[in-house]
């Protein structure tokens, strides 16, 4: 009888989380805009991680006699490392550059910094966030006022200013641009952290835990930290496209990634003087930058949505299950 | 009412002296000012001149007392490039920022009636439209656009001029069309984003259920119902947005050679020129604490529930 009542138990929480992925897979392949955005993010972070393999030319190999070749066009390039020198055609997709590179190979390999800046930038800022308001939220008292005023002084100061500075004192590179976004951008997650934890602590989940002898540790961890992971992602999925567009802003004004790296916004600033003549070096590594930043968006918005109970409906259609199981989305 | 106030602009004083210290202690322990000052292979002997010059060979305690009471009286000292008050260059830089973020701010007020269309079906044609469409214009880079302006508008069709200034007058016009139309679509897209969720969350509330019960038309309900209520949102993020306007307006400034506090702050950095980078870092806290402010009082004034006792 006993053993009978905690397999129901545990069944029935496991059935309700089927139906509810079901739906939301659901929700997911109906949505046009959603799966496209996801699936061109799933295609960018395949082309930026397997960069050497996709590529289809070393991207910074020179080709002087190339230069500012058009998209779409072919040209023989001379091999002069190999004794006899070389030729081979090239089919260049989206041009070349002022020094005869192959621009696509370029885009991608840019955005592999592009994106692992924003990505990173968010990983360390959100560690840094969550922590401080989970301490902040969960102890409360003195502690909280010193994070939460620390917070007003940083979210007082527009983001790019708080990066100059940062990256005026420390000089730029590829880790002080990390180092500018966990400055930046760590007091958005610990607000919402902390707001989380305030309501959490409250209810009486927390007290039971509190009350069978749970210590701090395993009540933050076990009990509050799996509440916060839903908000955290859709933080963390609006936040990357703004960190990509921070990092191209900082890159653009020479504060940020230096060559010979190259990042969307570092191609972007060296083709801006080329602009009248060759038109696709700004054009090209400008869309990459604004359908990343898009795609990022609407995806963040969609898990906004679907995680939010007042909007979630418009999204979730009933299922069979659903209705056999009497759930209401 | 006038208690809160003063807590208010107490708090935002705090907040000044909070980030100024923060700069201090950034530039004077994280890295070291002289070598700020000067270039990579300068001379030992060079350096601790310009160290005894400047007095920073005098301990950290002083020289912080020294930098908040320069502070308090608003000197920042001579621009070591230029020779001229650091305060002069910013006075003279102000108000072309301002005046640009400002035509920019209102040219993106066309979001909010682009946001009030898209809450009036929710998931519908034009809702969805107005979402994409929101989301489109936030992620597209200031500086991509503005060249991409530059580009079509100066050197296709040779409409406008590439870059320059002429006077904020009517002279100089022609010159900030460019630049506000590159700073603006961020404001533009959060705005009709902010007004469709407030919107459409007001539309949710029992008072606008009993409006329609009783027979209002639609519009009524909409539009002397719902948006009174649904502005204080709206007014509160655009006042946000305006102070977050020097993220987009430095490059866009750059760009177009606008001669703003942003420009400056770059060109102060590039010439590692510390009193210029510190007056400007100051004036733009000081600018976006003093739009927080007022921000926070409309907010009052707007929605008399809210007492601050």
């Amino acid at each position: 009888m006993i053993q009978e009542e905690t397999t129901t138990l545990e069944q029935r929480p496991n059935k309700v989380v089927a139906i509810w992925r079901h739906a939301l897979v659901q929700a997911f392949f109906s949505d046009t805009i959603t799966l496209l955005s996801a699936g061109f993010l799933l295609i960018i972070i395949l082309a930026a991680a397997f960069a050497e393999v996709v590529a289809p030319y070393n991207p910074q190999d020179q080709q002087l006699r190339l230069r500012h070749y058009a998209p779409l066009s072919t040209g023989t390039a001379v091999d002069r490392t190999a004794t006899p020198p070389t030729e081979d055609s090239r089919f260049f997709l989206l041009g070349t550059d002022h020094l005869g590179r192959d621009y696509l190979s370029r885009l991608i390999f840019g955005g592999r910094i592009s994106i692992s800046v924003g990505v990173m930038g968010v990983l360390i800022s959100s560690v840094i966030g969550v922590f401080l308001g989970l301490i902040a939220g969960y102890y409360r008292g003195l502690l909280d006022d010193v994070i939460m005023r620390t917070v007003d002084v940083f979210m007082s100061v527009p983001t790019l200013l708080l990066a100059l500075m940062v990256l005026f004192i420390l000089g730029p590179s590829f880790t002080n641009i990390i180092i500018v976004f966990a400055v930046a951008r760590w007091m958005l997650y610990c607000r919402v952290t902390r707001g989380v934890v305030l309501s959490l602590r409250e209810q009486a989940f927390v007290d039971a835990a509190r009350a069978i002898g749970c210590s701090d540790g395993r009540i933050v961890g076990r009990h509050i930290l799996p509440n916060l992971i839903t908000p955290l992602l859709t933080l963390a999925a609006l936040d990357v496209p703004r960190n990509i567009l921070t990092e191209s802003t900082l890159s653009f004004l020479g504060f940020g990634i230096q060559p010979p790296e190259s990042s969307w916004g570092l191609m972007l600033s060296q083709g801006r003087q080329y602009i009248v003549t060759a038109w696709w070096v700004v054009v090209v590594p400008g869309m990459a930058i604004f359908m990343t930043a898009l795609s990022f968006n609407l995806f963040g918005v969609w898990m906004r949505a679907v995680s939010d109970p007042l909007q979630r409906w418009r999204w979730l259609k009933a299922t069979k299950e659903s209705k056999e199981a009497g759930i209401k989305m | 009412m006038r208690n809160y106030m003063i807590r208010r602009v107490g708090h935002s004083v705090f907040i000044i002296l909070g980030l100024m210290a923060l700069l201090f202690f950034a530039i004077n322990i994280l890295g070291d000012p002289v070598q700020l000052l000067v270039d990579e292979d300068a001379s030992q002997e060079a350096i601790d001149a310009l160290r005894k010059k400047f007095g920073l060979d005098r301990p950290l305690y002083v020289r912080f007392g020294d930098f908040y009471w320069d502070l308090a009286r608003g000197d920042f000292g001579k621009s070591i490039r230029h020779r001229i008050d650091a305060r002069e260059m910013i006075w003279d830089r102000l108000p072309n920022t301002a005046i640009l973020a400002v035509v920019a701010w209102i040219l993106g007020s066309i979001g909010i009636p682009l946001g009030m269309l898209a809450a009036r079906r929710p998931r519908g044609m034009m809702d969805r439209i107005v979402n994409v469409l929101s989301f489109a214009i936030i992620s597209v880079p200031e500086f991509w656009l503005a060249l991409m302006l530059i580009l079509v508008v100066s050197v296709q069709l040779g409409l406008l001029p590439t870059s320059g200034f002429n006077g904020l007058g009517p002279a100089g016009w022609k010159f900030m069309i460019l630049p506000a139309i590159a700073l603006c679509p961020r404001v533009l897209g959060r705005n009709a984003q902010i007004t469709r969720a407030t919107m459409i969350e007001e539309i949710n509330k029992q008072y606008v259920a009993t409006a329609r019960a009783k027979g209002l038309a639609e519009t009524t309900v909409l539009y002397s119902h719902v948006l009174k209520n649904a502005a204080i949102s709206i007014v509160t993020l655009m006042g946000d947005e305006l102070a977050g306007f020097m993220n987009g307006s430095t490059v866009v400034e750059i760009i177009f050679g606008w001669p703003g506090i942003g420009k400056l702050l770059i060109d102060a950095i590039n010439a590692r020129d510390l009193p210029v980078v510190t007056a400007a870092v100051f004036v733009i806290a000081l600018m976006v604490m003093a739009i927080n402010l007022t921000v926070d009082l409309v907010y009052t004034w707007l929605d008399p529930r809210i007492s601050y006792s």
